[in-house]
């Protein structure tokens, strides 16, 4: 038995390097996809939920919440690649010699982790949602964390050389 | 050409990839930046040029056995360091980051270590207490804790994006492969005896030369630049700013 385990363990180690391997070629090019955050918002609306759930017979409405669950969770997944890729571009610049520019970076870069370490709570919670549908969560701290980093990526972007503005507005 | 036979070609071809990769080491300075993971590989080079004239030169197998085994504890302690030095590298840029990876890095030693100890204590009393079978189960919990913690280092970097640089990223791969392999190795050679040590010798030194390929070839390799991505037009950029902007401050 314990055979079988270690051997398991070893091919899932396997299995990740492999995955590693396909990730690391995958995010080679630096993407910074746009957020609709008007649409994020809407769909965690406690209030359409609650006026869903009046409306709608309770097999429906959980169908329809999954549905809405599946959607906010491709928005949080991309907030959280978006905050990955700020980590990588600020990378370089937090070792500037310029003061207020490593300054900036190094705020960018916390801010970052932290959307970061958001973003896998609201997963794990909208996951939990997904299997129990009559549980309420709204991530909703994740959006002034999110404006607060484009805000800061703004000020990076002035502090240096290269503007980097047109990036802040992409995020 | 006998599986025996193959397994020694490999074997041979195996140092001539360690001298390559000792080569770059040093002409590209890389021991500066990862000492460790350089005592790790002029130690694996040493051993396996004393180990090949013991056992091919002079053909004494139980001199081979002590030093073959002395050396994998040397080196499996090293690799251990390098383990840590890939930590330290990976959260050298991520200071918010690095007191969470540290206490989860410690948990997951314990957890480990724990996990090392039931595979020791799971194995028949036979198997303690014989010198070479116990030899190789304490292999296999080393490798256990081994392979545990890169899988730590890549699950915890996934789950916060963290971005690899080229070269740490080849030193942890390499080590994890090996590692991993090595783990299958031992513990199946502990399952069943002596009658698969050909194929499993000719997988792990096989496995080995893979990953003394993948060092060379990323440590030799100039650090890649990200290309960022094309910026959106200006005009439709601002239009969602804007949107974006009213949303949030409603």
């Amino acid at each position: 038995m314990i055979t079988v385990i270690v051997v398991a363990l070893a091919l899932c180690a396997v299995l990740l390097f492999y995955v590693a391997v396909r990730s690391r070629r995958k995010h080679a090019t630096l993407a910074i996809r746009p957020v609709d955050l008007k649409a994020f918002r809407t769909l965690m609306d406690r209030d359409d939920e609650l006026f869903l759930r009046a409306q709608l017979p309770r097999g429906k409405f959980f169908r329809l919440k999954r549905q809405r669950i599946r959607v906010t969770l491709g928005y949080v997944g991309r907030i959280a690649a978006n905050a990955s890729a700020v980590l990588r571009m600020t990378e370089a610049s937090r070792q500037s010699a310029a003061p207020e520019v490593a300054t900036a970076a190094a705020q960018v870069m916390e801010l970052a982790t932290q959307i970061r370490m958001q973003c896998l709570l609201a997963m794990g919670k909208l996951c939990f949602e997904y299997v129990v549908p009559s549980l309420q969560f709204t991530p909703a701290m994740l959006v002034p964390k999110y404006q607060s980093l484009r805000d800061n990526w703004s000020r990076l972007g002035q502090l240096q050389v290269q503007n980097r503005t047109p990036l802040a507005s992409a995020i | 050409m006998g599986l025996h036979t193959l397994v020694n070609d490999i074997w041979t071809a195996g140092i001539v990839l360690q001298v390559i990769l000792a080569v770059v080491l040093l002409f590209r300075q890389t021991w500066r930046v990862f000492p460790i993971f350089a005592a790790y590989a002029f130690f694996n080079l040493f051993e396996a040029a004393i180990a090949y004239s013991i056992y091919s030169v002079y053909g004494n197998k139980l001199a081979y056995f002590y030093v073959y085994w002395a050396c994998e504890a040397i080196s499996t302690i090293l690799g251990f360091a390098v383990v840590y030095e890939v930590f330290g590298a990976l959260f050298s840029t991520h200071q918010a980051l690095r007191r969470l990876a540290t206490n989860v890095f410690r948990t997951a030693v314990v957890i480990l270590i724990i996990l090392g100890i039931v595979v020791i204590y799971a194995q028949p009393q036979a198997d303690r207490t014989a010198f070479g079978s116990a030899v190789m189960v304490v292999a296999e919990a080393t490798r256990i804790v081994e392979v545990g913690l890169l899988m730590f280092l890549f699950l915890f970097s996934t789950a916060f994006g963290l971005h690899w640089r080229g070269q740490i990223f080849g030193i942890a791969l390499g080590l994890g492969l090996f590692a991993a392999v090595d783990l299958v190795n031992v513990t199946l050679r502990s399952y069943f005896g002596n009658g698969a040590t050909d194929i499993l010798n000719f997988a792990r030194v096989a496995t080995f030369c893979l990953s003394v390929l993948m060092w060379t070839a990323y440590l030799a390799a100039p650090e890649r630049v990200g290309v960022s991505s094309e910026v959106p037009e200006r005009a439709q950029l601002e239009q969602w700013n804007q949107a974006v902007m009213e949303l949030i401050h409603r």
